[in-house]
Order: structure tokens, then C-alpha cells, then sequence
């Protein structure tokens, strides 16, 4: 071993043992973790679960608070106008930071400039299902129905990820199919469970249970891969390659927060995940766990926002 | 006989010691809530979410379910002693009870609440038992069409909320329509009167409104005259009713509970009509329809039960599809899936113990509630000989950290604030805030539903009449309608005859 690598394994030793002492001190009381949507939802399970789990890792407890509005815009300004020391974390999702700063006018907060990353938790599938009584039992079966009659489906709101999966199929099927918008997933659920609309895009973990009774037909997976809870769902991206969207949830500090802060609470969120009572957590609603280092965080927020800026000026969603 | 030994198994499972102390602990918070003005049942379950993670799935959902109708049995107590409806059922409330109790008769209201809830709550268990699976088929037979026609008969049915002028009360639905319109459009994603302001995207918060127009508005009236501080008159005669009221009060239970239990199965909002709609029924039907609005028995008993009825029945959707009817079963949606159990059709097969288990607490949280409020009563109708001054600033005070504490949102608290202000001057025009609120509710549903029906038939507007529910809900509007302005038109056509006579 030469004199230099010595040197540099002993500075990289010193370092890890700053680092180490930096993040023994960080958080000193409890920490509030911003779920920028209403208790109860799937951010919120996902957020509460990681919470509780991170809180034995720091030794300090995590507090979910839900404030919940403006389809997450609320909660995630609240956290870029916080203190950026690290005890204000936020829940964020492909709605939060990617989807409403493309689709506001008005734009309360930058994705990129107003936050430090922390980690990217989980990925979550959504699903393409209709109802048992439309006659389709494929993807391909359903674009050829759409071309021949009138369809609609349904989606959790205007401007969600649910509508944009939605819109994203349309466009890259060449089929034409109406949206019709609810106030959340349970009362789009109900209507497609009633056949009053016969298609639904949602979460896999909200739908699972239908599908499972048959009440839904599932269709298609929305991610590249097939979902290790659903394996004989197929994925749309095997009927249209290249077909990929899929909802996830991943923490963020407001930007300026101390680098070892970030690094406590993203080793906890590492350590966290990596629990296999949460991974069993996870595989119960359908989650596929990353639990990524900041720096992957910030490329996914970038890939992110790429990938839907065309979807978003396609379908022509805005709101002010 | 499968129902007997399913109720069998539900009560071994909800009497155990655990589980029984989980649902008096249930019981009591809700009734601490529902009596503290502002605070209701989803902000409590929504901040108590985080304690059940470590319960067994049964006793959290029993002790969240006991939250929610134990919130509903309060809220009616703060309704009838202070004016001051927690949700929009006790808005109805309110109405007569409150009259009641500035006649001294704050004991009897309070018994006769509890008394209808308990055996409303009672029945609505029982049917929920009976018929949850081919109740929810019907649900499922409500769409968009379906639920604009109820929510026209809903409105239809407002005016006859008002006491006094049938045009001021039409100009308070307006009023109420419009400020629901505040918020998102659900179909473009417009804002609409939110004046800029990202906080009101979602729409204004109920409890604000309902808190603003109805208890601050009573408190600043309260304010304005030196001699007429006191919230009621001391003359408190008894606190339970007599023979002669409780005779009065039977028949009003019965058909509140009726109403509300089909109501309450529906889960796009028909629970919120329940309590509305008994109270129609109720003056209608009343041989002294005048009593009405000044401290009428029926008007307290039909409501109280419908809304609690509702309440229970509005478990069977989220039970046997997984589905919410209102944000409290949402709620317990996101409980269920903390405790690892995916909500679905399911959970009845899969998990015997916990469907027919909160059944059974159902039935033995109300008989809690029942034996605990009727002692309570002599204690509530006490707290009427605080001190204005020591009363007013603690309601204040409490209403305030209610209505934050929903959603930790300060433009609620200006709205509180801007109501509050605006139900006073409404009080002076003598116009009723009831039917204010009863738009307010309705009207978002109206135009959700209107739009997404006329979405779907694709711009046809005959889907209302071709569409057999639709098309008898519209019928019976038509006829309550009638039933509303025909004693006017007949009282103005004998006034044109006594002057011909004449």
C-alpha cells in the first residue's frame, strides 16, 4: 500500500468519522414530515410506515403531519418556505415534483431550486382495469374497441398521474377515449365497480382488491417490468413498447439543508427500507422499494419532469 | 342459520375485554369531540391514525368506528345548547333543538337525541347485518344522473327547511350554491373565486362556514345587547321528557331512522341529505307544522335519528366493497391498509372476525353512548349557567383550534372569521344560515354529478328522464315541489276569494 492511497484512506477515515459525529448530533428533537395530501391515502400509508420505521433509526421521532390541497401543491410549499435545517422533510410524489410544476401556471414552488433531495422510496404501479362486462380481455383487445365505439375512463382528478398515464396511453395507442375526472380514487372506483364508466386508471395498491375478487378486470400494468404482486398482469408496455409511468414517493428537505442532515436522514430512510418488515410492508401494497442516495433522487426528478413535459403539453392540462 | 352464528362470532370477538375497552375508549373520545365546538371526527381520527399501528386490526378499526358515531351522538349536543352544528347533519339540528333549549327544554332535547340515535343506531346496525351484500348491489345502481336527481330533491327540499320566508330561504340555497362553487373546477382544473389564493383551491372548509354562520354569528347577536346576555333561560325545568313527549317523539324516530338508513347506504353524499330529509318529512307530516323552527320535539328526534342511522349504514359500502362514503371512511380505508388488510369485497370472506367483530361493537358502542350521555345531560345543560364571558371566549377559543386542526390551514380560520361576520348580518336580514348550508353542501355534488352525466351520455340531456331512478327521483321532486307552494297558492287563491265575497 503506497503512502498516498494511505493518505487518502485515512482522510476518507476522518471524514466518515466528521460525517459520523455531524449526523450522531443532527437531529436533536423531533422531526415533522410533510404528506402533502389527506391521512389515509396511499402517500400517506407509505409516509407513516417509513416514519415510524426511521424514527427507531435517528432515535428521535418523525411527526406526520397531512396537509393536504392544491393536489399536494400545499403541503410541498409549506416545506420549500420551511427552515431548511432538516426537521421539516416532506413526502413528495410524481405529482408534487413533476407533475403540478408543469401543469400550474402559477407556480408556487420549484421542484429543482426550492429542495434538497433526500432519497426516492418506493415506485408504485398503477393499472390500466375495466369493468368484468366491457367485451375486452386484452390491451390490444380494448385499442380496438376505442377505434369502433365510444369509451370513457375514469381517473382520481384533472391534471393527476392517473389522468396523464391515461392521456399517455391515448396518445401513444391512437385512440380517442373520453376523461372523466373524480375527486380521488374511491368515488372513481365506485363507478367503474358500478359500470358507469367501464375503464379506470389507478394505483395498483387501491385497486388490488378488486382485482383480486374480479369485480376488475385488470388489463395492464402501467411500469416497464410486471409487478412482482400481480405476475400474471401483463404490462401495456407489452402491447405498446415504451409504455412506462408508474406514481412514486420519495423525501425531500428544503433546499440549503446542512449536507450531514441530508446524509443522517437518507442513511436512516436507506436503513429504514432495508428493514424486512417494512419490505413485507412494501410487497403488500405493491410498492417496488429503491430507497436511492440524494444524488439518484435529483437525476429521477430530472428524467421525470422530461418525460412528462410532452405528455402534459400534448393532452393540453393546465391549471392556474 | 348463518347470520345467528355470524352475529355469534362478531359479538365473541367484540366483548372481548380488549376489544370492549377499545370501543368505550372510542365511544368516549367521540363524544368528547363531537361536544367541543369545531373539532369533528375526521380531524380526531386523522390525528389518532398513528396510535393504531400498533393495535390488533379489530380493536382499531372498533375503536375508530366507535370515534365516528360517538362524534355524531356530541356534535348534536353543542348543536342544541350553543347553536354551533360540528357537521352538516347537526346543522339540522340546531334548528329546533337550540329553540328548545332557550325555552329551558335543553334536558328534553338532549334525552330525545340520544334516545332517537340510540335507536337508530341500534336498527341501522341490524340492517347493516341483515342486508350489507344486496344493499351495496343497489348502491352501485347510482350514477352521475342518478345523483344530481337526489341532490335536485335535496335542494327541493331545503325551502322547506326555512320558517319564516320561502324566498329569502331560496336566496340562502343561492347564496350557499355559489359559495360552494369556490375552488377547483373538477373538469378543467379552472380556479374559481379563490381570489388568488392557493389555500381555497380545494374549495372552503364546511366546518368553517357552518361554525362562522352558525355559532359566531349567535355569539356577536349574544354580544349586542346588554340585557340579553345569557345564552339561555334559567328556568330549567326537567331534564327528561315526559309521557306526553315521549309519546310525541316515537313516530319521528321510526321514519328518521327509515330515511336514514337508505340514505346512509349511498356513497356519493347521500348520508349528508339524511338528516335534511327527515326534517322535511317531519314538518310536513306534523299536524302543527308552525311549531317548526321554534323548539318543535319532531324536528330534534326525525333528524337526530336519520343522521345516526346513516352513520351506521354508511359503514356498508366501505365494509363490503372497500368503498368511502364520506372522508371518516376514507380514513379507515387508509387504517385498514396501515394493519396490512386491502380493503375490497374481500374482507367479509377473508376476514370474518373483523367484519362481523365492528358490527357487533356497533351495537355495543351505541348502548355506551346511550348509557353515558343520559347521566351527562344534567352536566351539559350546567355548563348554560356559565358566565357569557367566560363561555363565549372558551367557545372561541375551542371552534378556533377545531377548525385548524382539519387541515392546518390559517385561511380557514379568516373564513371562520368572515363568516362569522356575514351570519350576523344575515341574522339581521332575517335570513336562516340552515339553508345556506344545505347549498353549500349540495351544490358541488349538483354540478360534479350534472356535468359527468352529461359527459357520459355524451351531451344527451334525456339521460335524467330515461334512466328509471333518475327518472323517479325527478318525479318525486316534482311532487314535493308542489307539496311545498300549494298550501301558498291555495292560501292566495282563498284571500282572492274572501275579497270577491266581500
Amino acid at each position: 500500500m503506497t503512502a498516498i492511497t494511505r493518505r487518502i484512506l485515512l482522510g476518507s477515515a476522518l471524514a466518515l468519522g466528521l460525517a459520523g459525529t455531524a449526523a450522531a448530533q443532527f437531529p436533536e428533537r423531533q422531526i415533522t414530515l410533510v404528506v402533502p395530501f389527506a391521512a389515509g391515502g396511499s402517500t400517506d400509508v407509505v409516509g407513516r410506515i417509513v416514519a415510524e420505521r426511521m424514527s427507531q433509526e435517528l432515535g428521535q421521532q418523525i411527526v406526520v403531519q397531512n396537509v393536504g390541497g392544491a393536489g399536494g401543491s400545499l403541503g410541498a410549499q409549506q416545506v420549500a418556505q420551511a427552515d431548511a435545517d432538516g426537521y421539516t422533510i416532506l413526502m413528495a410524489t410524481v405529482a408534487t415534483h413533476a407533475l403540478n410544476p408543469l401543469i400550474l401556471t402559477q407556480k408556487p414552488y420549484d421542484p429543482v431550486a426550492d429542495f434538497a433531495p433526500i432519497s426516492l422510496l418506493v415506485l408504485v404501479p398503477n393499472v390500466l382495469a375495466v369493468n368484468p362486462e366491457l367485451p375486452v380481455n386484452t390491451v390490444q383487445e380494448l385499442i380496438d374497441l376505442a377505434k369502433e365505439q365510444p369509451l370513457a375512463y375514469a381517473s382520481s382528478g384533472n391534471g393527476t398521474p392517473l389522468h396523464l398515464s391515461g392521456e399517455l396511453f391515448k396518445s401513444m395507442a391512437g385512440v380517442e377515449i373520453d376523461h372523466i375526472p373524480y375527486k380521488g380514487s374511491g368515488p372513481a372506483l365506485t363507478d367503474v365497480l358500478g359500470n358507469q364508466v367501464p375503464i379506470i386508471f389507478d394505483n395498483l395498491p387501491s385497486a388490488s382488491g378488486h382485482i383480486s375478487s374480479g369485480k376488475l378486470r385488470a388489463l395492464g400494468v402501467t411500469t416497464a417490468e410486471r409487478a412482482p404482486s400481480f405476475p400474471d398482469i401483463p404490462t401495456i408496455a407489452e402491447t405498446l413498447p415504451g409504455y412506462e409511468t408508474y406514481t412514486w414517493n420519495a423525501l425531500f428537505a428544503p433546499a440549503g439543508t446542512p449536507p450531514e442532515a441530508i446524509e443522517a436522514l437518507a442513511v436512516a430512510a436507506r436503513t429504514a427500507m432495508a428493514d424486512p418488515a417494512v419490505a413485507e410492508r412494501m410487497a403488500e401494497f405493491s410498492a417496488t422499494i429503491v430507497a436511492s442516495g440524494p444524488e439518484e433522487l435529483a437525476a429521477h426528478v430530472q428524467a421525470e419532469m422530461a418525460k412528462w413535459e410532452p405528455v402534459v403539453r400534448d393532452a393540453n392540462v393546465t391549471m392556474d | 342459520m348463518e347470520l345467528l352464528s355470524n352475529l355469534a362470532l362478531g359479538f365473541g370477538v367484540a366483548s372481548s375485554l380488549t376489544n370492549l375497552g377499545f370501543c368505550l375508549i372510542g365511544v368516549l373520545l367521540g363524544t368528547l369531540i363531537g361536544v367541543l365546538p369545531g373539532i369533528g371526527a375526521t380531524a380526531t381520527i386523522a390525528m389518532l391514525l398513528p396510535i393504531t399501528f400498533q393495535l390488533e386490526p379489530v380493536s382499531s378499526l372498533i375503536m375508530l368506528a366507535g370515534i365516528y358515531y360517538g362524534a355524531q351522538y356530541g356534535g348534536s349536543t353543542t348543536a342544541i345548547l350553543i347553536n354551533m352544528p360540528g357537521e352538516s347533519s347537526s346543522a339540522v339540528t340546531a334548528i329546533d333543538g337550540y329553540q328548545m333549549a332557550r325555552q329551558g327544554r335543553a334536558g328534553t332535547a338532549l334525552a330525545t337525541a340520544a334516545l332517537g340515535s340510540f335507536f337508530a343506531g341500534s336498527v341501522a346496525t341490524f340492517l347493516v347485518a341483515l342486508f350489507a351484500p344486496p344493499l351495496t348491489a343497489v348502491a352501485l345502481k347510482f350514477g352521475a344522473a342518478e345523483y344530481f336527481s337526489l341532490m335536485v330533491m335535496g335542494l327541493v327540499m331545503s325551502v322547506a327547511l326555512a320558517h319564516g320566508s320561502v324566498l329569502k330561504a331560496l336566496a340562502m340555497v343561492v347564496l350557499g350554491l355559489l359559495l360552494g362553487m369556490v375552488g377547483t373546477d373538477v373538469y378543467t382544473g379552472a380556479p374559481r373565486f379563490t381570489m388568488g389564493i392557493t389555500q381555497f383551491a380545494d374549495g372552503l372548509n364546511f366546518v368553517a362556514v357552518a361554525v362562522g354562520v352558525f355559532g359566531i354569528a349567535e355569539i356577536l347577536r349574544n354580544l349586542e345587547n346588554e340585557h340579553d346576555r345569557q345564552v339561555m333561560t334559567k328556568n330549567i325545568s326537567r331534564l327528561f321528557p315526559n309521557r306526553d313527549e315521549f309519546r310525541q317523539m316515537v313516530a319521528p324516530i321510526l321514519r328518521g331512522t327509515g330515511i336514514g338508513s337508505v340514505l346512509g347506504i349511498l356513497p356519493g353524499g347521500g348520508a349528508i341529505l339524511a338528516s335534511f330529509a327527515s326534517y322535511t318529512v317531519e314538518k310536513k307530516l306534523s299536524k302543527h307544522p308552525e311549531e317548526f323552527g321554534k323548539g318543535a320535539l319532531a324536528g330534534v328526534a326525525g333528524p337526530e335519528s336519520a343522521n345516526n342511522a346513516g352513520a351506521q349504514t354508511s359503514f356498508i359500502p366501505l365494509l363490503t366493497l372497500g368503498i368511502p362514503a364520506n372522508p371518516v371512511m376514507a380514513l379507515m380505508i387508509g387504517a385498514m391498509i396501515i394493519q396490512g388488510i386491502v380493503p375490497g369485497p374481500n374482507v367479509v370472506s377473508e376476514q370474518p372476525e373483523l367484519f362481523w367483530g365492528i358490527i357487533a361493537s356497533m351495537w355495543i358502542g351505541n348502548l355506551m353512548l346511550v348509557v353515558l350521555n343520559l347521566p351527562l345531560i344534567g352536566l351539559w345543560v350546567k355548563l348554560l349557567t356559565v358566565p357569557y364571558y367566560v363561555l363565549f371566549p372558551i367557545i372561541m377559543a375551542m371552534c378556533s383550534i377545531g377548525v385548524y386542526s382539519v387541515n392546518s390551514n390559517t385561511y380557514d380560520l379568516f373564513a371562520v372569521a368572515g363568516f362569522g361576520l356575514l351570519g350576523y348580518v344575515l341574522s339581521k336580514l332575517r335570513c336562516e344560515p340552515a339553508p345556506l348550508l344545505l347549498g353549500f353542501v349540495l351544490g358541488p355534488l349538483l354540478e360534479e354529478n350534472l356535468r359527468r352525466a352529461m359527459i357520459l351520455s355524451r351531451g344527451d340531456p334525456t339521460t335524467f328522464v330515461t334512466r328509471p331512478i333518475s327518472a323517479t327521483l325527478l318525479v318525486l321532486s316534482l311532487a314535493i315541489l308542489v307539496l311545498v307552494f300549494l298550501p301558498q297558492i291555495r292560501k292566495r287563491r282563498d284571500e282572492v276569494f274572501t275579497e270577491s265575497d266581500a
